[in-house]
């Protein structure tokens, strides 16, 4: 069958309009925020139901052909990406909210549900759905779950993962499941819908999904602390926790701050300077609590740990401290950084952080190295910027020459070469320095139950 | 220089208000409340004007329920020296806080009164005004620049097709544009400090004011929802539209 025919055929099991070869969409579709692979799908499909799914899976089945999901298309890893004739199934038009129940504080949504629609919609119910981070108004459901999304509050309200009571998948072989029925305790034997959670599409597609809401938070309050040292942020964080539920704890450097700084608009938290800055969220539920606050703080600046700190008044200035550490990625995005997403226990972090920097200022001094994250997790951005006189090419060459000295440093730490933006293609040959070859191994077993011919975005996480 | 600043409690610029279902206002209750942003432009300015060494002294005022406590604790964590809170849970409108202000201006014979141009819940632009003329003093209204020179002070002011600058005579009435400087944020040495700072409470009665709205609310409603847009077919169908329903051309 020619590749004509073959789009013929598959024009038949969707709807009218929702094949697409153009080029602007084999380019748009094709890939994700990595713009590193060049896109070669040979269709775009979007489907509109579950069977239209189960149809595309079967149809790929016979024909051989490979399936890349696509979401947001924010995701950092290239695990959204069609680099080898693949079709790209997009789930842009299931993006319904299918059913709310407010007994249950659950909601069914499709899987092309855009994040920011369902944290809207659960405020509208006066409700809240606590997975947030930068692309939110963008990223899907769907993709959050198979990449099983961290973001800002992860300390508090944990991953994805956390608030998936129920999904509905396909399976690489076409089969259609019908994952824990939404139940909150459900023992019985295998949970399969955890092995969906971060599959990154690997062994199926999820098409709906049932998420938990929780009631809304009152008041956030947000701090920014100066730190003395680096290693202060860990005595901060475990001062602050043992009065105060956090629901963010966030670091970054002063160089990542100088960055957003001139970048745009945003104010300065103080006047004075400090090497490394503490974000910190909160309820402020009763003025015990900024008692507390101020208590604690009072006691960082006795130890030595905090130099200075401002606190929001009020809802604009919350927003614009955030924006110190959300605004840092968009700040530093015009010098091309490397980038990584690496964690170890949370007892380890300045030691492990401390470790890398040294290495890599040793063998390139002239780097510069941007350090943010949501450290409250163990969760660390190492980001380096390309000196602007060095060549593209050259720079990631030698960043590749970074990645393996991380990475056994990651390995040493029993850290993750990947914290939260998945494995796709960038991380795939990393995966050993977190995972153990056997365990490997039976990640391939694994994938060969659910797709057995290799269909379900392949070449992503493992290779079969 | 001794500078009177008046701030207010408002809802958050950020919270999303509510009409009441009775139509009778705006919902408060478990309402994230905060300092007016024009108010927080006219404390920067003062506290800037006593870094420069021209304010020795930063008096703030607010009127309001005993809650408002917390906007003048705001404003001492920011510089100002003491406060003064006229509690009042009645309802205060434009006149009668100039009144009010009068009676502290009279007690606390500032050189300079500043206040933000608008309060963002009412939106009436009449206090700093109504100040000036209940007192007599000179006013400097939607300054984007405040220069004090001796016993004079230049505000530069934003009116419609550009830039007007007036030199009032001190004591003046001053009122705040965005553009007149970019507040700091309260830093926590500084909150831990101010909570050691005076703050007078008085009330309406104590100063001899007796509170008379002049204004009665009818009726307070949501703005109209905007239609959905919908998408046409064809060129034709939209000048189709544009011509028989919007009428346009």
């Amino acid at each position: 069958m020619t590749q004509e025919q073959l789009i013929e055929e598959l024009k038949k099991l969707l709807d009218e309009g929702k094949v697409r070869t153009d080029n602007d969409a084999l380019q748009t579709f094709g890939k994700d925020w990595t713009k590193i692979h060049e896109p070669k799908p040979i269709a775009i499909v979007f489907p509109k139901s579950t069977e239209q799914v189960q149809a595309i899976v079967k149809f790929a089945n016979e024909h051989n052909i490979g399936l890349v999901p696509s979401g947001g298309r924010t995701g950092l890893s290239a695990g959204a990406v069609a680099t080898n004739g693949e079709i790209v199934v997009s789930f842009d038009y299931m993006n319904q909210i299918l059913e709310f129940s407010g007994s249950d504080r659950t909601v069914r949504c499709q899987a092309g549900v855009v994040t920011e629609q369902l944290q809207n919609y659960a405020e509208e119910q006066g409700l809240y759905y606590p997975v947030d981070f930068a692309s939110a108004g963008s990223s899907q459901l769907g993709g959050n779950i198979s990449t099983n999304a961290g973001g800002i509050k992860v300390i508090r309200y944990g991953m994805s993962r956390d608030w998936v009571l129920g999904l509905k998948v396909v399976t690489g072989n076409g089969d259609i499941l019908e994952l824990n029925k939404d139940l909150e305790k459900n023992n019985t034997g295998y949970d399969i819908r955890h092995l969906f959670i971060g599959a990154e599409g690997t062994l199926g597609f999820i098409t709906e999904a049932t998420m938990k809401l929780t009631r809304q938070p009152t008041n956030l309050t947000v701090l920014v602390l100066g730190l003395a040292d680096l290693d202060n942020t860990m005595n901060v964080l475990q001062t602050f926790q043992q009065k105060i539920d956090l629901t963010a704890y966030e670091f970054f450097s002063h160089q990542a701050m100088g960055h957003v700084l001139a970048h745009g608009d945003v104010p300065a938290p103080f006047e004075g300077e400090a090497p490394y800055y503490a974000l910190l969220e909160f309820e402020a539920i009763s003025d015990g609590v900024m008692d507390d606050a101020m208590a604690l703080f009072e006691k960082c600046v006795e130890e030595g740990w905090v130099v200075d700190g401002v606190i929001s008044q009020s809802e604009t200035q919350a927003q614009n401290l955030w924006r110190l550490r959300e605004g840092i990625s968009e700040s530093i995005a015009p010098h091309t950084p490397y980038k990584n997403d690496i964690s170890v226990v949370v007892s380890k972090v300045p030691e492990f952080l401390q470790e890398i920097d040294a290495v890599v200022t040793e063998h390139y001094p002239d780097f510069e190295i941007i350090w943010f994250g949501h450290i409250g997790d163990g969760n660390l951005h190492l980001n380096i910027l390309k000196p602007s006189d060095l060549p593209k090419e050259e720079f990631f060459e030698k960043c590749l020459q970074v990645n393996k000295w991380v990475f056994q440093i990651v390995e040493k730490y029993n850290g993750s070469v990947s914290a939260e933006h998945g494995v796709g293609l960038t991380k795939k040959d990393y995966l050993s320095y977190t995972r153990s070859p056997t365990e490997i191994e039976y990640m391939k077993g694994i994938k060969r139950v659910f797709d057995p011919k290799n269909i379900m975005n392949p070449g992503k996480v493992i290779d079969l | 220089m001794k500078v009177l600043v008046a701030v207010k409690r408002v809802i958050d610029y950020n919270v999303k208000a509510r009409v009441k279902p009775d139509n009778t206002g705006v919902d408060l209750t478990n309402v994230k409340m905060a300092m007016n942003p024009f108010c927080e432009i006219a404390v920067e300015e003062a506290v800037r004007l006593k870094e420069k060494g021209v304010a020795s002294e930063i008096v703030v005022v607010s009127i309001g329920p005993k809650v408002a406590q917390e906007q003048i604790r705001t404003s001492l964590a920011l510089g100002a020296d003491r406060g003064i809170l006229i509690e009042t849970d009645e309802e205060v409108q434009s006149l009668d806080a100039a009144k009010l202000l009068k009676a502290v201006f009279e007690k606390e014979q500032p050189n300079l009164v500043i206040l933000g141009k608008q309060s963002i819940d009412s939106d009436n632009n009449q206090t700093g005004q109504m100040l000036a003329a209940l007192t007599g003093m000179p006013q400097g209204t939607f300054a984007s620049e405040v220069a004090v020179e001796g016993d004079k002070v230049n505000v530069t002011r934003e009116i419609d097709g550009g830039l007007v600058t007036v030199a009032l005579n001190t004591p003046a009435v001053i009122t705040t544009d965005l553009r007149l400087n970019e507040p700091r944020y309260a830093s926590l040495p500084n909150i831990m400090k101010a909570k050691k700072k005076p703050l007078e409470l008085t009330s309406p009665a104590d100063l001899g004011v007796e509170l008379k709205p002049s204004l009665t609310t009818l009726k307070v409603e949501e703005p109209a929802t905007r239609q959905a847009g919908i998408k046409v077919a064809d060129v034709a169908e939209l000048v189709d539209k544009l011509k028989n329903e919007a009428k346009v051309i």
